[in-house]
């Protein structure tokens, strides 16, 4: 083992620290130091992740007091996976923004770089942390950096739907401190192992409370119907970068930490059948509305919205297949829609208000980028070769194995819905004629670069998935082992 | 109509929370039955292997330290977004959008009360592991004082690369003590020190050095943010 997992968010956060004073010094740390940081961690992720696949989790503890007393953290073939992942997003994406816009102030752009290390910091700390109380903290971390990348550009739009964010988010601040309330008065404990381990002696009306509660909070985190008011406000104001990290990174996490909660504390089955109708409600009415909206981030975003919901209905299955389904789903929409929010963000770079109708014809003067897009597109809406295809057949297989034929209905119909709203773009970007009063702006070299490598995983997934299978089903088969979860933690000394 | 079902939405999840936590109850041992809860552990620990005389210092900070850090870094991420949102809106030093006219009584008061303000709130966080308080409180304190002074001057300044260099040196105090820990104990945020005699001022290990740490960041924060608003552009 080269590193422990509390180095994930130890790091960033001496590097938060060290960023204002060494920005005195050399103006260009403020954007150079996050990306080095970033950089070791996908290292350190990268290294993590082989140990785990070898010898099992890594347990660690903080501050030498063993669980329930102390805080621990869990990096599993789990929960690994997702921080690779979201590591990884984070450097893309940082990588992507070095000179998204040109001629930012030094306060401004020390400020994004920060608060971006931050957000990424905060999600992968919720992925890690095996403690309830803690899940909070990252939460707070999160989406406080949110709020403020939301408002970045500082006009009237961006403040109205960074607010709309920040009552929401309070909400689930609130929502997640009497759930945790609940708990705690009930069974004395906050180590989420230990909680899992005691849940079948909780009073059914207490725990039925408590869950209600930590799911609406995390359902606005994480998207769903009819807590998502925030998300397409938050992602059209937003700067692209962000939109690309809030779908790939901070939905994430919080997707992870509801099914940590449904799947490991508590044992009740309703529960399952609550994802499953929650998340058909929210990819019915996400898709649909995806087709209505003119602006090309804001269906990107509905799009994403959906997306969240299949993976909940694929969470609600139950069986190992549905989660592997849902983990493939997960993997596969962090990777696209990124690509996606990287490659529109350029088509629509010196537009006011971010038309879809102003991509007419684009594909002539920015054919890397419109070529990226319609790659991400095609791939997001299941074609086969591409990446999405393998998703979407294994949510269909998952599906059948449970004899669940309304959702492979479901799941078809909705594809339909997909492609006609994609292919709409894809449409406008080669087969119309081009506006002359939109001005293009072609993409830097390592915004390029960056998109250039998503795009090459959606192919090389497309037409290889076995190199991300294996992962998934040491991933899945480490979701359902609820005994073996609780055993790690709890027999630590 | 859509007014209606709000309130009655909220009607309904208020009645039960009421009654979910008038059953819960307060005081009274409402923990289920057989279940050993952590806090007699904590109360047991922080006596016995901490020597520490506040149980909730010692929770705060190294049962439950990491939760601390992150709540330091909380407040270091709302800080820093307001000084990014309110950037271009900014005065300069000296001049304000709000200015209060104060009397000779308060001009010469709040002179004389400033050191006596900073001086308890520097006791609050030295002395958070004996006795009430501790960072975040002294901390405070320390920021009423420098409002109290912001309100009765109208061109006391503080600078504000001191603010962010105190507020940086505290962060990396806190982070480096964890990390020192990890490596020379063990896990993060380990207890490297000896933790001395029950109710001495040197005693807890590294607890102190952590909420003095901690106290000069959030006096440092929130000075930085009450100036940042009071030098707010309308």
């Amino acid at each position: 083992m080269v590193g422990t997992p509390v180095l994930f968010v130890a790091i960033p956060l001496l590097a938060a620290f060290l960023i204002p004073l060494f920005g005195m010094i050399w103006k260009e740390s403020v954007r150079v130091i996050p990306g080095i940081v970033l950089a070791y961690l996908l290292v350190l992720a990268i290294n993590l992740m082989n140990y785990v696949m070898v010898n099992g989790p890594i347990v660690e503890v903080i501050a030498g007091w063993a669980p329930p007393l102390g805080i621990n953290l869990v990096f599993s073939a789990f929960s690994g996976f997702l921080v690779t992942l979201m590591v990884f997003l984070g450097l893309i994406v940082w990588m992507y923004s070095y000179r998204f816009k040109r001629n930012v102030d030094f306060e401004p752009a020390k400020k994004y770089f920060l608060l971006l290390m931050m957000l990424i910091t905060g999600s992968v700390g919720m992925v890690l942390t095996g403690d309830i109380f803690n899940l909070f903290v990252f939460i707070e971390i999160t989406s406080i950096s949110a709020y403020a990348l939301t408002a970045f550009y500082t006009g009237r739009d961006s403040a109205e739907a960074s607010f709309k964010y920040l009552m929401l988010g309070s909400l689930a601040s609130a929502f997640l401190l009497i759930a945790i309330m609940i708990i705690y008065s009930q069974l004395g404990t906050l180590n989420m192992a230990d909680i899992g381990s005691k849940m079948h002696l909780m009073k059914p009306a207490y725990k039925i409370m408590a869950i209600i509660f930590l799911f609406t909070a995390l359902g606005i985190e994480a998207e769903i119907f009819p807590l998502n008011g925030w998300a397409p406000d938050a992602y059209a104001e937003a700067p692209g970068p962000v939109g690309a990290a809030f779908a790939g990174i901070v939905v994430k996490a919080a997707i992870y930490a509801s099914i940590r909660i449904i799947y490991t504390l508590f044992d009740l089955s309703g529960a399952y059948d609550l994802l499953i109708v929650i998340g058909m409600i929210t990819l019915i009415v996400a898709e649909t509305a995806a087709i209505r909206q003119e602006k090309l981030k804001r269906m990107l975003a509905y799009s994403s919205i959906g997306q969240m919901g299949l993976v909940m209905v694929a969470f609600g299955m139950g069986t190992e297949e549905g989660v592997f389904a849902a983990l493939f789903l997960m993997f596969n929409h962090a990777i696209i829609k990124s690509l996606l929010f990287l490659s529109g963000s350029y088509l629509v770079y010196n537009s006011k208000d971010k038309l879809i109708k102003e991509v007419n014809g684009i594909g002539k003067f920015l054919p890397i980028t419109s070529f990226l897009f319609v790659l991400g597109s095609f791939a997001i809406v299941g074609l086969p070769p591409f990446a999405g295809f393998w998703s979407k057949l294994s949510v269909l297989t998952a599906a059948a194995d449970s004899n669940m034929l309304l959702i492979i209905a479901l799941v078809l119909i909705v594809s339909i819905i997909e492609v006609v709203y994609y292919m709409r773009v894809v449409n406008r970007i080669y087969f119309f004629k081009k506006d002359e009063s939109v001005s293009t702006q072609r993409p830097t070299l390592n915004a390029l670069i960056a998109m250039i490598t998503l795009g090459a995983i959606v192919l090389i997934v497309g037409f290889y998935p076995d190199a991300v299978t294996g992962f998934l089903h040491r991933a899945s088969a480490d979701l359902m082992d609820k005994a073996g979860y609780i055993n790690d933690v709890l027999t630590l000394n | 109509m859509k007014k209606f079902v709000v309130i009655l939405l909220l009607a309904v999840m208020g009645y039960y929370i009421s009654i979910t936590f008038f059953d819960i109850g307060f005081g009274d041992s409402h923990l289920v039955e057989g279940v050993v809860p952590v806090k007699d552990a904590y109360l047991n620990e922080t006596v016995n292997s901490l020597n520490v005389a506040n149980t909730v210092t010692s929770i705060v900070v190294n049962f439950r330290g990491f939760d601390t850090l992150g709540e330091v870094t909380v407040l270091f991420l709302a800080v820093t977004a307001l000084g990014g949102i309110l950037y271009k809106k900014r005065h300069q030093a000296g001049e304000r959008s709000v200015l209060f006219s104060a009397s000779k009584v308060v001009t010469s008061g709040s002179k004389l009360l400033f050191p006596a303000i900073v001086l308890l709130g520097a006791y609050v966080f030295i002395h958070g592991h004996l006795s009430p308080g501790g960072g975040f409180q002294g901390g405070v304190i320390i920021a009423t004082g420098f409002l109290l002074m912001l309100l009765a001057y109208e061109n006391f300044t503080v600078g504000h690369n001191t603010l962010s260099v105190i507020e940086s040196l505290a962060g990396i105090t806190f982070a480096g003590v964890g990390i020192w820990g990890l490596i020379y104990g063990g896990s993060f945020l380990e207890n490297f020190l000896p933790v001395g005699t029950l109710n001495d001022l040197f005693s807890g290990g590294v607890i102190p050095i952590i909420y003095i740490a901690v106290g000069f960041k959030v006096a440092a924060e929130l000075t930085g943010v009450i100036y940042t608003v009071l030098h707010e552009k309308g």
